[in-house]
């Protein structure tokens, strides 16, 4: 879910700018240095996502799993997918640098938002915890297309109906990536759940090497 | 898989200071993206273009990432004209379209383009490695430059993974499809491909901590700017003032 | 070679166990590395890697304490002192190269130990000549063979100067002509160093003495309990001469 540069208005441009130096700060504060690593390669995994197509129809979509991501790194989630969409956009193109304040806001704050709103859900069992897997992914994708529609109107009162449409067109995402991530959360914390508790997994000692 | 297609072949452009690169990207993106005339935009695509040929990037590899550019592009021509509003004229003889909605979406499809075409030829001619050190001279904070570099070098490595795990269920008969056990294996191929990258990051960790890692950014290329590349890119810069002055003025006036 | 009183480094009546896990991979185990080539032998889960990890400090000991040079390392700030002068190479090359070029790489523990850029180009390249890698520096680590990465890994360790290497399955996935040039170069190599290896071939070319890791004991094996196994080995099928 990117938008393009030469689309949007100055005044939007900076307001995402500012936001996603504050959302970055906020988030670089939490990563310490035994901490770089994890987050930087959540942040590949990410990049990865976004080039899978899972199919849809006749035609595919490609997944976008932020909600996933940040309801693992919570904060932190600024900077990866900032990290993520700037590789995005020097590697294919897609989005741009000047406009990689508002793609990284987009992506980023329903990021965060899931951290504190679901996170307590995940740590119940049984269904509540399938509940706030699925709307880790359908939340997240819909309040992403609901700030880039927000985006798009900021600019020009012309853009309206575009921005609704980007909403819809997105309705089935957000179904397909509820699912995906209600599936993702549910093998995760069967296979290894201390990723969830990254913050202290870290100070931890002694997890199994490989032999 | 990684395609750093531009940054392999050779030209001054490939050659020059990165830093002076990410300026001269930066300011243009920033004027023609704030542009609202016509007269900007072309001036901007005829310096993008100029600068495509000093690149000398690949045409064809170019048409396609301009072509992924344009379908974002090309979703708001089938939505503006119909949407925008404001004064309308005949389509095909039997429909009104927005003449504004046509007018709004031909500059930006103008904007969009020049700025890429600019970004593929300064941004794209050099290694993420380059630009990350690059952007660390520029003032970028230390952990942003790690976290770039550390997960540019692991995009490979887990994609790879995640392949590996998809053939290894398409040996095993699994067919994509619209349904639930499509979705279920691609969040079971993905989930696994993070717990592995996770439990990775974490061997990583340790082989950092025993090369003494202290969380410090250091860079072992001191660019040193050429007076080619001062007055290259001093020209470009000329260009982007006068296409900066060219719009405030325009708007003034 | 210098002689030290105290050896190197030395394990004392070490008990380690995983989270979760009822029994104890070792137990009052006691192990000491002089300055020597040595090989370790043992069966999977023998805690092989484990105990180079407990040396490196990675992992803490429930009981007992790892000794340098004669003194009890009690913290971090020990380890780190400890991880200057012993290199450990680990199984996976990939866990190991995180930089994007190969000299950055190998530069990375040269400007961790304070050198200046300069100087920390100098000696890597400098090491990566050592090896044969000259024209390897402006390489992208990902695009390497594995076999490849596996030398530039052992180059960055090599850069740090330490005194001691630790060696985790070194031949793992390695095709032939990088697995003889990795003998070579350990031959060449004037440092001591410990190799895990389920290769008896290779350590009966690397090393002097190989001790048996079973049963959370370490003990020598006999010269001839390498001959025993001389066969069982990955590169069977191989023609290959044996120099005893």
């Amino acid at each position: 879910m990117h938008i393009s540069e030469g689309i949007l208005s100055a005044p939007v441009l900076l307001g995402g700018g500012v936001l996603t130096v504050a959302g970055t700060a906020v988030g670089l504060k939490s990563i310490d240095t035994e901490r770089i690593m994890p987050v930087a390669m959540l942040s590949a995994v990410f990049f990865v996502a976004s080039l899978i197509h899972v199919p849809l129809g006749p035609g595919s979509i490609h997944l976008l799993l932020n909600g996933l991501l940040g309801i693992i790194l919570g904060w932190a989630a600024f900077p990866a997918i900032l990290i993520a969409l700037l590789l995005q956009a020097i590697l294919f193109q897609y989005g741009g640098i000047v406009v990689l304040g508002v793609n990284t806001v987009v992506q980023a704050f329903p990021a965060v938002l899931c951290y504190y709103v679901l996170r307590p859900g995940l740590s119940k069992g049984g269904n509540a915890q399938k509940i706030a897997g699925f709307l880790g992914g359908f939340l997240s994708v819909f309040l992403s297309s609901l700030f880039m529609a927000l985006s798009l109107a900021l600019t020009d009162t012309g853009f309206l109906q575009t921005a609704k449409i980007v909403v819809w067109a997105n309705v089935p995402i957000m179904i397909i990536e509820g699912v995906v991530t209600m599936f993702a959360f549910t093998f995760i914390l069967k296979v290894q759940p201390e990723i969830l508790a990254w913050k202290s997994y870290w100070k931890d000692e002694n997890h199994e090497v490989d032999e | 898989m990684i395609p750093e297609y531009f940054s392999y072949t050779d030209s001054f452009l490939h050659r020059a200071d990165p830093r002076l690169k990410i300026v001269a990207a930066v300011s243009i993106t920033v004027v023609i993206a704030m542009s609202r005339s016509y007269i900007t935009g072309l001036c901007g695509l005829v310096l993008s273009f100029f600068l495509v040929g000093f690149a000398r990037l690949d045409i064809g590899v170019v048409a396609r990432r301009l072509l992924a550019v344009n379908i974002f592009t090309a979703f708001l021509w089938l939505t503006l004209p119909l949407t925008y509003g404001g004064e309308t004229m005949e389509f095909l003889g039997f429909m009104t379209i927005s003449r504004e909605g046509v007018a709004v979406a031909a500059l930006i499809t103008l904007k969009a383009n020049c700025i890429v075409l600019a970004f593929l030829a300064l941004m794209s001619t050099s290694p993420v490695s380059s630009l990350g050190h690059a952007l660390g001279q520029l003032g970028l904070p230390e952990k942003l430059c790690l976290l770039l570099l550390f997960s540019y070098r692991y995009i490979a490595v887990i994609s790879q993974e995640f392949q590996r795990l998809s053939r290894a269920a398409r040996i095993r008969g699994f067919t994509p499809k619209t349904n639930v056990h499509t979705y279920r294996t691609y969040a079971y191929l993905f989930a696994m491909t993070l717990v592995n990258s996770w439990n990775r990051s974490h061997r990583v960790q340790q082989a950092m901590m025993l090369r003494c890692f202290n969380g410090r950014f250091y860079t072992l290329h001191p660019e040193r700017l050429t007076a080619v590349e001062c007055v290259v890119f001093g020209v470009i810069m000329t260009g982007v003032f006068i296409m900066a002055f060219w719009e405030f003025w325009k708007l003034q006036g | 070679m210098m002689e030290y009183e105290a050896p190197l480094v030395e394990v004392q009546n070490v008990t380690f166990s995983y989270q979760g896990r009822k029994h104890p991979i070792f137990e009052e185990m006691n192990f000491s590395l002089e300055r020597e080539k040595i090989g370790l032998i043992g069966p999977n889960g023998s805690g092989k890697t484990t105990l180079f990890h407990i040396i490196m400090g990675l992992l803490v000991p429930r009981k007992g304490a790892v000794l340098f040079k004669g003194n009890t390392v009690h913290d971090e700030k020990g380890f780190q002192e400890l991880r200057k002068s012993i290199g450990l190479l680990f199984q996976d090359a990939d866990d190991q190269l995180f930089s994007p070029t190969v000299l950055e790489d190998v530069a990375f523990g040269p400007l961790n130990l304070g050198f200046s850029p300069e100087e920390a180009r100098e000696i890597s390249r400098q090491t990566l000549s050592n090896l044969g890698l000259s024209n390897f520096e402006p390489r992208i680590t990902h695009n390497l063979s594995g076999g490849e990465k596996k030398l530039v890994s052992l180059a960055t360790i090599l850069a740090m100067k330490p005194e001691l290497l630790l060696l985790d399955e070194p031949t793992n996935n390695l095709d032939q002509e990088t697995r003889f040039r990795l003998i070579d170069i350990l031959n060449n190599l004037d440092l001591s160093y410990a190799i895990i290896s389920h290769d008896w071939d290779f350590l009966e070319k690397t090393t002097r003495e190989v001790y048996a890791i079973e049963k959370g004991a370490v003990t020598q094996c006999e010269r001839a309990c390498l001959h025993e196994h001389h066969h069982a080995h990955l590169y069977g099928d191989h023609p290959h001469h044996h120099e005893d």
